[in-house]
């Protein structure tokens, strides 16, 4: 497979993975901003929210306060910000386009839809319930393009570099959002109620919230729900799930054998699924714990680079 | 619906003058007939749709950036009974057959030119005469893999041929999504009808480009072809997307190969793989910046080399620009005269030189009749269609000639044929060509039927899709053009 097929296809399985969990987070934080009364803490929740799904450094480069409306406009199709599900959607076409004649004819089209519906939206008036719609179509966009290559794409190298953007780009996501909730939780020590609160948002940003009441009591104890979203080693959004698919795609890629030139990259892996499982999460505090996750993302840079060098891909366009 | 549909003075694919369909018609216009407007209006809309949905799309650059735009697909398809397609084969074969010996002559022993027959300057004072390719011996001794013969009727039902398209056809992507949508939108139209298949047409087209395999890598290791493209941003991209997947050869752009020692590589995951053969949609000059245009960003450098050594094929040829220029065009009838000692099958339009004062002065009095061309131009552009000009346009042009009189030709304004169109809701005449695909390998191979494409502005002579241009599907019927009995 070329190296530049090979890069558009990791990166349209990033891209995509990018727009649906972005997508998430803003519609849950829409539910929740009804709730809020306090003003204050509404600001901050939607400081988080744009941390999570962009950089807040950009965002207060261009707007001097937090706007509810111009957040939202922000985050869904602003072409300025790279990250808006807008471009995410227009770069994973893009990715789609360029490998037309390797990925399913209905991965294509199911793009292409968006993208030609998007023009629609974009022309609406940005209500509430237009918003909503469009998120939902950012979900439902993602959810059947992954039922497409899942169902009708072979196993081989093509749906393996899709897989490998999509596990990566999930753990980094998680972890992001983690981060977040930890940092809001030593803040905030003191208030059992707004700790439910807390985390409660994290399962839901992470659409982990329904798995995890089949595990745990409804109680929202911090470290249970860390411990889930960092090591349950059956949920799909978890940390350690996605780094062992990641793994698993490479060994596929590498027919389980380990070359001279894949040697590095085995090794990284091997190394942060050791640093995950040989972690106590259930004993580290709100510090410790954030330089877990700190680490971690450090750690998926790095993973990310070595696997462009091992495969030759080409600069990548639109990392972040 | 077509009560009220006038042939005109024009040659109609379909219908009399009297207003009754063409025997070979018949039967669709039976079909036609039984079709309410709401039926035709949203087959038609759906057509529409489903080649928007696909994405299968060119692209239209103006100052503003690129807008992705589908190609209007039209559901009256040309019809040609078999004995009429045989005489077209029949032209194609051998007209090719002569462009072909007519490249491999410039470029070795100039034969033709001794003979007197073509002008030596016309040949290597052409901007695509490449002398880098002089004295190359090419696979198969062949020069043009695959060419689009634009033919035209006159108002005598004749076919013509207008132009040669010998470097980069596109288009053959078009003719099997037509047909295909043809298929799904109107398959009550196919019922009665017998016409030929495009089924396997594509692995005669694979089958053509492996048959080319370049002087080194005789033996038995298997062969790897590519399609190079430009990229997703070339307005014919999909055309490249859907011939490369067809035809299970990779897709490549330039960045992704390499020349070391002369032999071509291209980059995968797993380090560099060689490659054998090359279907380029790339212009000569953008091929390799060390040889022509050093400011190509599209090309690799050191492919020109490469293909010199016999380590690489490229199809096709480098070079061939110099036999499809609207002037050595006029030549063609006399290179098949000369290389088959043939009567050419399917003519050409008549055409006149402007190096010539006598006829330079004939064609200035008369620009409101004639149609004058850049001889370096296609798609339309730098054209001027004397009927349809303004006075200004024509002032312009008279400058234009005078300044560079080799630089155009002129020829009759032909009354191109028409075909019925159904556009917004009702069924009007609107002039039509078909583009031929032949291929050369081995063997020469006719596509059958071709790419319809039909000028959906009323009264447009300009068929081409960057200016507003529709496609038809084309039937060939096996059986002779008699319709099935009843």
């Amino acid at each position: 497979m070329l190296s530049r097929v090979a890069d558009s296809l990791y990166w349209l399985g990033r891209n995509m993975e990018r727009a649906e969990n972005n997508s998430r987070v803003l519609s849950t934080q829409l539910i929740h901003m009804l709730e809020a009364t306090d003003e204050q803490a509404l600001n901050r929740d939607w400081e988080e929210v744009i941390e999570i799904c962009a950089s807040i450094e950009d965002y207060y480069e261009r707007y001097g306060r937090i706007d509810r409306d111009t957040v939202i406009q922000y985050l869904s199709i602003s072409p300025l910000n790279m990250n808006s599900f807008m471009n995410c959607m227009i770069y994973a076409r893009e990715n789609a386009k360029a490998t037309r004649d390797i990925i399913p004819e209905e991965l294509w089209e199911v793009l292409n839809e968006f993208y030609l519906d998007q023009k629609e939206w974009e022309e609406q008036p940005s209500t509430r319930q237009h918003t909503e719609r469009y998120l939902k179509n950012v979900t439902t966009t993602s959810m059947t393009a992954q039922g497409v290559i899942e169902s009708s794409m072979s196993r081989d190298l093509p749906y393996t570099f899709l897989k490998v953007g999509k596990w990566l780009e999930r753990g980094e996501k998680i972890s992001r959002i983690l981060n977040v909730f930890c940092e809001k939780n030593r803040k905030d020590p003191q208030s059992s109620n707004n700790t439910y609160y807390y985390w409660l948002t994290a399962l839901q940003y992470t659409n982990g919230y329904d798995a995890y009441l089949k595990k745990n009591p409804p109680t929202m104890q911090p470290e249970k729900v860390l411990n889930f979203l960092i090591k349950e080693p059956t949920f799909p959004r978890s940390i350690r799930y996605c780094i062992n698919h990641v793994k698993e795609a490479i060994d596929r890629i590498e027919d389980g054998k380990i070359s001279h030139y894949s040697a590095d990259l085995f090794d990284m892996i091997e190394r942060i699924q050791v640093e995950i499982e040989d972690t106590e999460i259930e004993s580290m505090d709100m510090e410790e714990l954030m330089q877990f996750l700190d680490h971690f993302q450090d750690r998926c840079l790095t993973l990310s680079r070595m696997f462009s060098e091992t495969y030759y891909l080409v600069e990548p366009a639109h990392v972040k | 619906m077509l009560k009220q549909y006038d042939t005109g003075i024009f040659y109609d694919e379909m219908m009399n003058t009297n207003g009754t369909p063409k025997r070979h018609y018949q039967w669709f216009y039976e079909l036609v007939e039984d079709f309410s407007e709401n039926e035709l209006r949203e087959k038609h809309e759906t057509a529409q749709l489903n080649f928007l949905r696909k994405g299968i799309t060119f692209t239209v650059y103006s100052q503003a950036g690129g807008t992705e735009r589908t190609m209007p697909f039209d559901f009256v398809p040309i019809i040609i009974p078999k004995p009429q397609w045989n005489k077209i084969e029949e032209g194609m074969k051998q007209r090719l057959k002569a462009l072909n010996h007519f490249l491999e002559d410039i470029y070795h022993d100039q034969e033709i030119i001794k003979a007197g027959v073509v002008p030596r300057g016309l040949v290597e004072n052409n901007p695509y005469y490449y002398k880098q390719v002089q004295g190359l011996d090419v696979p198969l001794r062949n020069h043009v893999f695959l060419a689009g013969v634009d033919l035209i009727r006159d108002e005598n039902g004749e076919y013509r041929v207008l132009e040669d398209n010998l470097r980069n056809p596109s288009g053959m992507s078009y003719v099997f999504q037509n047909r295909y949508v043809m298929r799904q939108v109107y398959p009550e139209l196919f019922f009665q009808h017998s016409i030929e298949t495009l089924e396997h047409q594509l692995s005669e087209l694979q089958q053509t480009v492996m048959s080319h395999v370049p002087k080194q890598s005789e033996g038995n290791r298997s062969l790897t072809a590519v399609l190079l493209t430009p990229g997703m941003y070339n307005s014919a991209y999909y055309d490249h997307v859907f011939l490369a997947q067809q035809m299970g050869i990779e897709l490549v752009e330039g960045r992704d190969l390499v020349v070391k020692d002369d032999v071509v590589y291209m980059k995968t995951i797993r380090g560099l793989k060689r490659v054998d053969i090359i279907y380029r949609r790339i212009d000569d000059d953008f091929l390799d910046p060390e040889a022509f245009r050093p400011d190509s960003a599209l090309g690799v450098n050191g492919l020109l080399r490469a293909y010199k050594a016999g380590n690489v094929s490229i199809l096709n040829g480098i070079g061939n620009g110099v036999a499809d220029d609207k002037a050595m065009y006029v030549y063609v009838p006399e290179m098949i005269r000369f290389y088959l000692d043939e009567e050419p099958i399917i003519p050409n339009v008549e055409t006149y030189f402007l190096s010539d004062p006598e006829r330079m002065d004939y064609v200035l009095e008369h620009l409101d009749e004639l149609v004058v061309k850049n001889v370096g131009a296609s798609g339309g552009y730098d054209m001027l269609i004397g009927p349809q000009s303004s006075e200004e346009e024509r002032e312009l042009f008279r400058e234009k000639i005078i300044e560079k009189p080799n630089q155009y030709i002129a020829q009759p304004t032909i009354k191109l044929s028409r075909a019925p169109a159904y556009q917004d809701g009702r069924f009007y005449p609107c002039h039509v060509d078909l583009r031929v695909f032949v291929m050369n390998g081995e063997k020469t191979h006719v596509l059958p039927g071709g790419l319809s494409r039909v000028a959906l502005k009323e009264g447009s002579l300009v068929v081409n899709s960057s200016q507003g241009g529709g496609g038809k599907d084309t039937w060939i019927l096996s059986e002779g053009g008699e319709p099935h009995a009843k």
